[in-house]
């Protein structure tokens, strides 16, 4: 028996116009209608969506498996706020002893010192 | 299984495992892993699509309009459930060159065994309650065990799935609830379906291990497919539903089931595994009957399929 063709089509799904579309799963289907009527009927026979995509898995390019891990480990606390979260207790200590006039005179953030 | 045999790509592969990542769908696998993954995923989606057909029995005599809007909700479900299940399975078995054609032979062939629940009768509505209440019951027990699966793919899909399941496990309890504060006609009916399941119910979690796993359970566990054992799983199913059943007072129709005291373990009579094996072999009750409805519905279908397929797409 000849094998039937269809393509797999990942879809994805906006809850809320100011949300992003999200990925939900895939269906398998020959065209663009098909793989949105089958989303609609597989994945929404509940909730509601404001915008439903498919796109064709073979138009999807990934990051291979040691690429994906690369990325993970690297740190990048000092992209964030995680490495200033000290600054709260240091302009709750200046809002209860202002610095006097001298101690405006030189020092680094790194050298100075609290207490 | 001995470590120190493995290639650097399996001990690496074995590491990722162990330290709870989970795997992808394109990611490097031992050809092993693929196996049981698939052997696993196939027997389930294949038992979703089967499950869907002793309900449908009772789609057409629901007894009202809202319980048969319900119970068809529940069966287009299951439906959905072997969709979303067959298209994990397939996107494993592409390297194979194989896909849902060769699911639905193995199926038809005997080849596939579906779960041993949906070769049973349902002969009255209470069954349809018992169906939804229990055997999905028992069926969320085992799904959400493989949430923690290390295939990332079949985990997502659980996700959805578990998420329907409590739907049907409340549309079920519904049932009973109802026949069990109905008329004593009602109540005996939900009774003897009740005895009618209850050996089936056990026998869903296969045979208990002793103390001997076999080697595909071993390996499932090596690769965090699974984690815990058909009899662990059974116990929990025990703690969570015979007090239950109690409750509206029904009998249970095994005398010598009680919980030890002290080590909470629930000792039962075993079902009949030599029956168990007869059944999942396609001699159950029902097996012909819905294997045969479900191979003639899949060859009637067999033009639209063609229609749709890519082959016939304009341009
Ligand atoms: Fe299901
Ligand atoms: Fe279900």
């Amino acid at each position: 028996m000849e094998r039937l063709d269809f393509d797999v089509y990942e879809v994805f799904a906006q809850s809320d116009p100011l949300k992003p579309h999200v990925h939900v799963f895939n269906v398998l289907a020959s065209t663009p209608d098909m793989a949105l009527a089958l989303a609609e009927e597989n994945f929404f026979r509940r909730e509601g969506f404001v915008n439903l995509w498919v796109v064709r898995r073979d138009a999807i390019h990934q990051l291979g498996y040691q690429d994906r891990e690369g990325f993970r480990k690297s740190e990048k606390t000092y992209r964030t706020t995680e490495d200033y979260k000290y600054l709260r207790d240091k302009w709750r200590h200046y809002r209860e002893h202002p610095m006097s006039a001298e101690d405006r005179t030189g020092g680094t953030r790194d050298g100075s010192v609290v207490d | 299984m001995v470590e120190e045999q493995f290639t650097d790509q399996e001990a690496y592969f074995l590491e990722r495992v162990d330290r709870g990542d989970r795997i992808e769908a394109e990611d490097w696998m031992p050809e092993d892993y693929r196996q049981q993954l698939v052997r696993l995923i196939a027997m389930h989606a294949v038992s979703e699509i089967m499950g869907a057909l002793p309900e449908k029995e009772w789609v057409p005599r629901a007894p009202t309009l809202y319980r048969r809007l319900a119970i068809t909700a529940k069966v287009q479900d299951e439906v959905g459930h072997g969709q979303l299940l067959i298209r994990v399975a397939e996107d494993l078995m592409r390297p194979w060159d194989k896909n849902r054609e060769d699911i639905m032979e193995d199926l038809f062939t005997g080849r596939l065994k579906y779960h041993n629940v949906f070769h049973m009768a349902t002969p009255t509505w209470a069954d349809a309650g018992i169906i939804g209440w229990l055997v999905d019951g028992a069926a969320v027990i085992t799904q959400g065990m493989s949430l923690s699966c290390s295939y990332a793919p079949y985990a997502r899909a659980l996700q959805r799935i578990v998420e329907e399941e409590g739907f049907h496990i409340q549309h079920g309890e519904s049932i009973c609830m109802a026949l069990a504060e109905g008329t004593p006609m009602q109540r005996a009916m939900l009774q003897d379906a009740l005895n009618r399941w209850w050996p089936a119910l056990l026998m869903f979690f296969g045979p208990p291990e002793k103390s001997q796993l076999s080697t595909h359970q071993l390996r499932n566990i090596r690769y965090r497919i699974r984690s815990k054992t058909n009899e662990e799983l059974r116990q929990r199913f025990f703690t969570k539903y015979v007090h239950r059943i109690w409750s509206l007072g029904l009998t249970i129709p095994d005398p010598t089931l009680r919980q030890d005291p002290v080590t909470k373990e629930w000792i039962y009579q075993q079902p009949d595994w030599n029956e168990f094996r007869e059944i999942v072999n396609n001699h159950g009750p029902r097996s012909e009957a819905r294997l045969g409805l479900r191979s003639t519905t899949y060859q009637e279908g067999e033009w639209v399929r063609r229609l749709i397929s890519t082959a016939h797409r304009a341009g």
